[in-house]
């Protein structure tokens, strides 16, 4: 009897040890354990991390409406575990909002107001007050003095390093509170937007989703289903920035775009940018 | 003997004593000033405004969020991070028009740089009344920057 039970208690814990052994193992060397039910990747990154540890995300897949936790999946830190400082994401949002604001507002001066040449009448003798013209700003339907003239623009750029951080807050942000998934790839079964809109439901995902694959082209599924969701967007890795990040709801990345975007902003945090640093003039674009 | 007779009654007995109120506030008869006159003037408090036009307030239609432009607000501006780094976000912005796009500075420098770009096209003999005030604009602002404007501090 005692040697059933202990046969069995055996079992039980040479079934846990391991997985908790390969989750907490090392970063360096890749490992791909598929267990009984999860897969755990590690990644061998170009710049590992130093000083903090790599954060573990679940890997997710659109194949049903219920969640179902595939994998795990590694983070480098420097990207997705960064101190989310709101008020550089705050920046990086004004910038995007002014960069491209032109504001139109126009009125016409006193010389483009049509008219007004002549003395409306004698400077004396008439007990009247002295006016020139009938297009000066005092006058009803005259010019306008001091007002908007069309095309001013708003345009600065927010330094290099900034826009990064702000990339990495927002990234950081998402994550912890539990707004970023990973998704192996975007293949859904159905093309309806009724599959779509239940699995967001389901799995609490919010209003609005903001999906982001490596690819320019999505499968069709997906598009077709998300063609007519306002709130469900598809952008490639390089149209990613803040502004979209904060107006939606969850982020939803595919593995490879999650790849994409830590091997570009690490890339960037490793190498010498004294040119992009550089200030930015008209005649570099 | 009366006086004594009393004391000793008040000693021996002490009824307890209720305030009982016979006539209260409501029903008191008021104080009736100029008997007779009728006031005309309404003073219950505010009324509902029922006859005339309501006022102008506009109905309320909150506008779409959602729009294919304000859902991709922002798309491309971090391309010079996350592309291949060829190509930088002013390049996107493709709803500015190129003679303004990047470009920062005040009214005066902005006009010199449209003059500059729009003198080579058809637009001043196409469009002569703007290019007339274009050039007028651009001569006043000459003057009044060059002529009657400090520019900055002096370097003492």
């Amino acid at each position: 009897m005692t040697s059933i039970l202990i046969n069995a208690f055996k079992r039980l814990h040479l079934s846990i040890v391991p997985q908790i052994r390969i989750i907490s193992s090392g970063y360096t060397t890749a490992v791909t354990t598929s267990g009984d039910a999860i897969s755990v990747t590690q990644k061998e990154w170009k710049f590992p991390p130093v000083y903090t540890k790599p954060r573990e995300v679940w890997i997710e897949s659109l194949d049903t409406v219920e969640e179902k936790k595939l994998g795990l999946f590694e983070l480098h830190p420097l990207v997705y575990a960064a101190v989310p400082r709101i008020d550089i994401i705050h920046r990086n949002v004004v910038w995007q909002q002014k960069y491209r604001w032109v504001s139109w507002a126009h009125t016409k001066t006193r010389a483009e107001v049509r008219g007004g040449g002549k003395k409306p009448w004698p400077q004396k003798g008439l007990g009247r007050a002295r006016h020139g013209s009938i297009r000066s700003p005092l006058w009803r339907g005259g010019g306008i003095a001091h007002g908007p003239r069309s095309g001013k623009s708003h345009f600065f750029m927010l330094p290099f390093h900034l826009r990064i951080h702000g990339l990495t807050s927002t990234l950081s942000a998402k994550l912890a509170q539990d707004d970023l998934h990973i998704v192996k790839d975007l293949e859904i079964p159905s093309d309806e937007p009724e599959y779509l809109i239940d699995l967001i439901e389901n799995r609490n995902w919010g209003p609005s989703v903001l999906i982001v694959d490596d690819t320019d082209i999505a499968p069709r599924n997906i598009t077709v289903a998300t063609e007519n969701l306002p709130h469900v967007n598809i952008m490639p890795v390089y149209g990613l920035n803040v502004y979209s990040m904060l107006k939606h709801d969850t982020l939803l990345l595919t593995l490879s775009a999650a790849e994409k975007i830590e091997e570009r902003i690490l890339h960037h945090l490793h190498s010498v940018t004294n040119e992009q640093q550089a200030e930015f003039k008209l005649s570099q674009i | 003997m009366e006086w004594l007779g009393s004391t000793i009654l008040k000693t021996f007995w002490r009824p307890s004593v209720n305030v009982v109120r016979t006539r209260y506030h409501a029903d008191k008869t008021r104080l009736v000033r100029r008997h007779g006159y009728e006031e005309k003037i309404w003073c219950g408090g505010l009324l509902p405004r029922t006859v005339g036009k309501p006022l102008p307030i506009p109905e309320y239609r909150p506008a779409n969020v959602w729009t294919e432009r304000k859902a991709l607000f922002g798309q491309n501006d971090y391309i010079d991070i996350l592309g291949p780094g060829n190509l930088h976000p002013v390049k996107t912005l493709y709803n500015v028009p190129t003679w303004i796009r990047g470009v920062s500075g005040h009214e005066y420098h902005i006009l010199l740089r449209k003059k500059k770009m729009f003198a080579k096209t058809g637009s001043p003999k196409i469009r002569p009344t703007k290019w007339k005030e274009l050039e007028k604009r651009l001569s006043f602002l000459y003057r009044k920057l060059n002529r009657k404007t400090k520019t900055g501090p002096s370097p003492d």
